[in-house]
């Protein structure tokens, strides 16, 4: 075959950088949700204790951070329209980052700060570095200036800030580096992760992934610009308010700022839904845009906290955090895996195989009842353990926890069977 | 035998070996789905050239697409060396599905 053409095609990522991201948060949210199980009792105490903080990060860094930085290698070269700068850099961050995140949950878990948690801390944060240079590299690398490249080039920043700070924090419990103990930069540590990097990522990336996936003919490109100055400025005034101390009045700018952000998302994903053309909308595509809605509760959380109880009321936070992590993000998580891994390894099965019709589709190769049965056990798994931090039920805990677990197990076993697919004829 | 053939009917015989290419993503093939421009057999050329584009210039199926176009183009025409020519001007869009490929994707 001759191919030729003014713009030539394009390699993509290879299967071999991207796999391993995908296995590592998969194991990860298995033992997160373990964890959850054996620790349930650590969600009737303070929300800064041991098993918590532990948990959290386990979740945030093995599950959210390492999905979404393997799926970014993958998707970063649709996304902003040029390909990956590099795939050995993609490597270090994940060896970095899959080295360091044992170390620092390990220690949390302890509640040790010692060495493991700055060896982690400090591996982490050189994984994510490569990351930031491999994309930005990718990015200005090309000409392509466009909303979607803003989204995930100020999220990383973001990301390397909040790891930047989390070590700072670390340091911080042996030898007093910052003016107040690390308690008090705990808020604005979190923020920095959920909102700049969680949210701003996955709104960039959304914004291009869901329309794509619906086959929809909207796009809103200013929409987009607002929700990126919503986001942003949301999270610099609560950073600023934190930092400089404020009256009272205005502590409900930066939730206003970040809900008008989230709510202009929500319009831009229902007007990308209502114009599709495809009518059909899996299971895996559901539950994706479920977690857009899902994104509802902590909004609501975070008013009632900033309203009533001037962001102060244990219960109240602990159910924000777990319905940021076990809500939002994971439903999403477990959605998209679903939209991206069965064609990444497709290409890699039947890449030589794709047309004549007799190969099997990209959504073959994993099982969809084993999917609804994930997606019955996380539901009810997150309604039960939400439920049970709320009314502070220690028995619904525990069998909402193990729910979560069954959720967890369906989904790495998905996953593996998705990863070492056999070629087979349909 | 080919040389023989009219061109409308080569050309007709190109399109169907092409409607087997099915994009993996979106389950449509690449004729309904808009992304061949063109079939050209040109005069003293022993070649068929395919003037095609994809849903986007770094899309991962692009080259199980192009692969998989050229092969079946070849079990068409064995006589003939397939061509493909991926062009990215203009660039695909939703207005270039079929009636057919709308039908499949509303059903």
């Amino acid at each position: 075959m001759i191919l030729t053409g003014a713009t030539p095609l394009q390699k993509t990522t290879s299967h071999r950088v991207v796999l391993p991201f995908y296995g590592y948060a998969a194991l990860a949210f298995l033992l997160a949700c373990l964890l959850l199980f054996f620790s349930s009792g650590a969600f009737q105490l303070h929300y800064f204790n041991p098993h918590t903080l532990a948990i959290t990060h386990l979740m945030a860094l093995g599950w959210g951070t390492m999905m979404i930085l393997g799926a970014s290698h993958q998707l970063v070269p649709v996304l902003v329209e040029g390909r990956l700068y590099s795939e050995r850099l993609a490597w270090l961050s994940f060896v970095l980052a899959g080295l360091g995140i044992p170390l620092l949950v390990g220690a949390f878990y302890r509640f040790d700060m010692g060495w493991p948690a700055l060896v982690g801390a400090l591996l982490i944060n050189l994984g994510l570095l490569a990351y930031l240079l491999n994309l930005g590299m990718s990015i200005t690398h090309n000409s392509n200036r466009s909303p979607y490249a803003a989204f995930i080039l100020v999220a990383i920043c973001w990301l390397l800030l909040t790891t930047g700070l989390g070590a700072v924090l670390v340091l911080n419990f042996s030898w007093p580096l910052l003016e107040y103990n690390s308690l008090a930069y705990l808020p604005m540590h979190a923020h920095m992760g959920i909102i700049g990097w969680f949210l701003l990522l996955v709104v960039g990336v959304g914004a291009r992934l869901i329309p794509m996936f619906l086959i929809s003919k909207y796009t809103n490109t200013p929409l987009l610009w607002a929700i990126f100055g919503a986001l942003n400025l949301g999270l610099i005034s609560f950073i600023l308010f934190t930092l400089c101390g404020h009256p009272l009045l205005l502590q409900i700018i930066p939730p206003l700022l970040v809900g008008a952000g989230i709510l202009l998302f929500g319009y831009y994903c229902y007007q990308a839904y209502r114009q599709r053309i495809r009518r059909q909308v899996d299971a895996p595509m559901q539950v994706s845009l479920l977690s857009i809605a899902l994104l509802a509760l902590p909004l609501l959380l975070a008013l009632l906290l900033v309203l009533f109880y001037a962001g102060d009321h244990n219960r109240l936070v602990l159910l924000y955090g777990f319905c940021i992590f076990f809500g939002w993000l994971t439903a999403l998580i477990l959605g998209m895996t679903f939209k991206t891994l069965p064609f990444i390894v497709w290409n890699r099965v039947y890449h030589l195989q794709c047309g004549r019709g007799k190969t099997p589709s990209p959504k073959d190769l994993f099982s969809e009842r084993q999917f609804r049965a994930m997606a019955f056990c996380y539901g009810s798994g997150f309604i039960g353990f939400a439920l049970g931090l709320l009314l502070q039920l220690p028995l619904l805990l525990k069998a909402s926890a193990a729910l979560l677990i069954a959720a967890a197990f369906l989904y790495t076993l998905n996953v593996a069977r998705t990863i070492w697919h056999k070629p087979q004829r349909a | 035998m080919t040389s023989t053939t009219p061109l409308a009917e080569q050309i007709a015989r190109a399109t169907e070996a092409l409607r087997q290419v099915i994009d993996p993503e979106i389950g449509l093939n690449i004729v309904d789905l808009g992304l061949v421009y063109g079939i050209h057999f040109p005069e003293a050329e022993n070649r068929i050239r395919i003037e095609m584009t994809l849903t986007s210039q770094f899309c991962p199926m692009g080259e199980a697409i192009t692969d998989s176009a050229a092969e079946l183009i070849r079990e068409a025409f064995p006589e003939l060396e397939p061509e493909i020519i991926l062009v990215f001007d203009p660039r695909w869009g939703h207005h270039l599905i079929s009636e057919e490929g709308l039908q499949y994707l509303n059903s």
